[in-house]
């Protein structure tokens, strides 16, 4: 069968975490994924880490992850000859992304001045939109995480606000586009109306769930910053074990009942001390010593198959040497080793889901391509001639 | 102009929390015709309260508790609500209808329970075989761990998040479980099925979509693996900071509790920095910081001068000045700050949405915006129940089927505990 997304024609233009990550969910699913990297180097191909911490142009984790089954044309978009290559490419495709300052997006846009039948869809990525006081302001993984009110939620009281992990909030923000962007292919295919997508970073941030502002909108309670681990309903966080951590997620019933009853102590379950909500956080401390003791001779794995076995939710903190070797993602193959030329294999996560089967080749991964290995290959089948072509890259439009 | 992007698809919920239902409401902001159908006569875990009086989850008002939660609010606009029991004959009967109508059908029981009720794939399929059915199980639908519970905060831990989202040199027992995957699931899924859809176009054939949240968890966060497989270290919490950028770091501001982001990401906009700060030298030839190996090297320092000097400031009038200067500044925003922000107004972000259990107030916007068709907050979050009628007198159920299933307690518009 083929794959789901093979008839769809994608542009990505900016190099960033983001629209690349959002080009990821095409081109994996068998769709033509064209990256449009500028010569002065793509930002997602200078991030670490790095194999053996040697700096390569193509060798980076970030964009050997979010690059692959695509292809790299180097172009130079804010000059008119760059800005007449797009058009060229842009009418044979259903959706252009793009994450570039608002300024340079605006000028690409300008130059598309298609009818609606051969306008591709665009979807525009900036930090606070194509539009208002703050369209022109830059902003990086840290500072727009600080906008989107999760940072004040997550952190810990006394503490700075607190990002998630490296790059978690733009790639984020790059799913976003990769969600709405399908969603204008379709209904241009439906309607014939291209659409034309404006995501303020901040926004998809904000307006998702998990962000402070919105609970808060609903229901007008401010809440304190986090002191730490829950008091109120525990146990709800990471307990130390044997040789790391346990997460848990049981503070309500049933779930604590069946904890306490798994760990060999059901009438914790019944004393007021840890289930009356006016008592209980006066005891989290007792409560925690509880549970330590019983975790304190079990390590992670066996923690885990026996409280799963008695219905409770708690699973292992894994670090990075672990994930590849847990039994589940051995199953399914949750990490896939690709071979990358010059690099050797290298370790991927496998698709995001899976259609018609654990197995089935609706994903195919193809490694990233290098910088620009594909520039010359499209200019051709864009007709440039190969004078044409030298005197692109004479004039520093293309590398 | 409502959205009309998605608006020749039909969709079945039949999900919990926020991973499907708040999928569910982005189909809807772009279009799509979502029927939600709801749990009855047990309540949806968004609408569980405890105490009131404890639960800061409960909004101020005086209709019932389970309609005025914001975790419900916040995954439920732009869809109908049905509330079914499914477990009846009749019950199966609407839902059988509803799957015949459906494009798509979206599902988040633990692995196993959707073919338990009687509605796996294969009998699906049968129903109607055009349509999409999701499954979004932690896990997934196979592997040794079928059977086993897992909540939205376990997929950070066994992705490997968990041990590198925190501060620098702290431990995971402090840290506040986060709910990541409920955010960035959804946007997920919508590419699986609208893929499966463009599929269909070609085979007319429905297809199943297994999307185990912890896989689209491990597929964010590439270094985490590769910094292990690539150099053979475990990758411990950064805090705020980047090992290749300084100052990259969050620092507190004048005011209880206020705090910005700034960063520094090349010599330019170093300079800038240290000039707007009155330290022009320290970004000179010669001064050990005017290079980012020596900022890196000093990275404490800078920290600490860049500390002292950030705190006889307001962190939003400090963000302008050092944004006009070309400089990565934002303040970290926390409820009710961002109804002050001028952009948001601006792009009239906010939206007013009436409920007849809720004070009005100004909630959070959409995710995008787009041209010529605007989403709209058609629907609110759906009352429990509120559209039983108009829906399953659209399946062709009559108003005595309706008024049987009512009497039955096999749909309904309240539970049964605030009836008595």
């Amino acid at each position: 069968m083929e794959q789901p997304l093979v008839d769809i024609q994608v542009l990505e233009i900016g190099g960033t975490v983001s629209v690349s990550a959002a080009g990821k969910k095409f081109s994996d699913f068998g769709a033509n994924v064209v990256k449009i990297e500028p010569p002065s180097i793509s930002e997602i191909r200078k991030i670490a880490p790095f194999p053996n911490d040697l700096f390569h142009i193509d060798h980076g984790a970030m964009h050997l992850a979010f690059d692959t089954s695509k292809k790299s044309l180097v172009l130079d978009h804010n000059t008119n000859s760059g800005k007449e290559i797009i058009r060229r490419l842009a009418s044979q495709f259903d959706l252009i992304i793009i994450d570039l300052p608002a300024l340079e997006t605006a000028a690409i846009i300008a130059a598309l001045n298609f009818d609606d039948s051969l306008m591709p869809n665009i979807v525009t990525i900036t930090p606070h939109g194509m539009t208002g006081p703050y369209k022109d302001r830059i902003e990086n993984d840290l500072s727009i995480f600080g906008w989107s009110t999760r940072s004040h939620r997550h952190s810990i009281t006394g503490n700075p606000p607190l990002r998630y992990g490296p790059y978690a909030g733009v790639v984020q923000i790059g799913s976003t586009a990769a969600a709405v962007g399908i969603a204008a292919v379709w209904g241009k295919k439906a309607d014939g109306i291209p659409r034309n997508v404006d995501i303020a970073g901040v926004e998809a941030l904000m307006g998702n769930v998990d962000s402070a502002f919105f609970l808060w909108s609903v229901n007008g309670a401010l809440q304190p910053r986090s002191s730490g681990q829950s008091r109120g309903l525990y146990p709800m966080g990471a307990y130390k074990c044997k040789d790391g951590y346990m997460l848990f997620s049981a503070g309500r019933d049933p779930m604590f009942t069946k904890l306490c009853n798994a760990i060999g102590r059901p009438e914790v379950a019944q004393d007021q001390r840890f289930i009356d909500p006016e008592q209980r956080p006066n005891h989290f401390e007792e409560f925690k010593l509880i549970l330590e003791s019983w975790l304190a001779d079990k390590n992670k794995y066996e923690a885990f198959n026996e409280l799963q076995e008695k219905g409770v939710m708690a699973c292992p903190v894994l670090d990075a040497s672990e994930l590849q070797n847990d039994p589940q993602s051995v199953f399914r193959n949750s990490y896939i080793t690709q071979e990358k030329k010059g690099v050797g294999d290298i370790t991927l996560a496998g698709p995001p889901f899976r259609m018609n089967g654990l197995n089935s080749e609706s994903w195919v991964s193809r490694s990233s391509p290098n910088f620009g290995e594909h520039t010359n290959e499209i200019l051709k089948n864009l007709k440039y001639s190969d004078q044409e072509i030298i005197a692109l890259f004479r004039a520093g439009v293309t590398s | 102009m409502t959205s009309k992007m998605l608006s020749n698809i039909n969709v079945v919920e039949i999900a919990e929390v926020w991973a499907g239902p708040f999928g569910c409401s982005l189909m809807g902001d772009l279009g799509a015709n979502v029927i939600k159908v709801e749990s009855y006569p047990r309540k949806s875990e968004t609408r569980n309260a405890g105490d009131p009086r404890l639960d800061p989850r409960v909004a101020e008002g005086t209709g019932p508790i389970y309609e005025r939660i914001n975790t419900h609010h916040h995954g439920n606009r732009n869809k109908r609500n049905i509330a079914l029991d499914i477990r009846t004959t009749e019950g199966r009967d609407v839902l059988t209808r509803l799957i015949k109508w459906g494009d798509i059908l979206v599902e988040s029981f633990s692995a196993g329970t959707i073919d338990r009720l009687g509605y796996g794939w294969e009998v699906v399929k049968k129903i109607n075989e055009r349509i999409t059915m999701l499954s979004l199980a932690g896990w997934g639908q196979e592997g040794p761990y079928l059977g086993r519970i897992m909540f939205g905060v376990g997929f950070d831990a066994m992705a490997g998040h968990a041990l590198i989202r925190g501060y620098e040199d702290g431990t995971p027992e402090e840290m506040i479980p986060i709910l990541h995957s409920d955010a960035t699931v959804p946007l997920t899924w919508i590419v699986a099925v609208l893929g499966a859809l463009m599929q269909r176009e070609k085979t007319n054939a429905g297809s199943y979509i297994d999307l185990a949240q912890i896989e689209d968890i491990a597929w964010q966060f590439p270094n985490i693996i590769s910094e292990w497989t690539m150099n053979g270290r475990i990758p411990k919490p950064l805090g705020n900071s980047d090992p290749s950028i300084v100052p990259h770091n969050c620092y507190q501001a004048s005011g209880e509790d206020r705090w910005i982001n700034i960063a520094a990401e090349n010599d330019l906009q170093w300079a800038n920095l240290t000039e707007f700060m009155g330290n022009k030298s320290w970004s000179e030839i010669g001064h050990e910081w005017s290079s980012i190996i020596g900022r890196i090297k000093g990275r404490k320092e800078i920290d600490l001068a860049i500390s002292d000097f950030v705190r006889q400031f307001d962190p939003f009038d400090l963000a302008d000045q050092l944004q006009a200067l070309g400089i990565i500044a934002a303040p970290v925003l926390a409820p009710p700050d961002p109804l002050m922000s001028p952009q948001l107004h601006d792009r009239n972000w906010f939206q007013i949405v009436d409920h007849p259990y809720i004070p009005e107030r100004l909630l959070g916007g959409f995710l995008w915006k787009s041209e010529p068709d605007q989403p709209s907050w058609d629907r609110r979050a759906g009352l429990v129940g509120e559209d039983n009628n108009e829906v399953l007198l659209q399946l062709g159920f009559s108003t005595n089927d309706i008024d049987s299933m009512k009497k039955k307690d096999i749909i309904g518009e309240t539970y049964v505990e605030e009836r008595t």
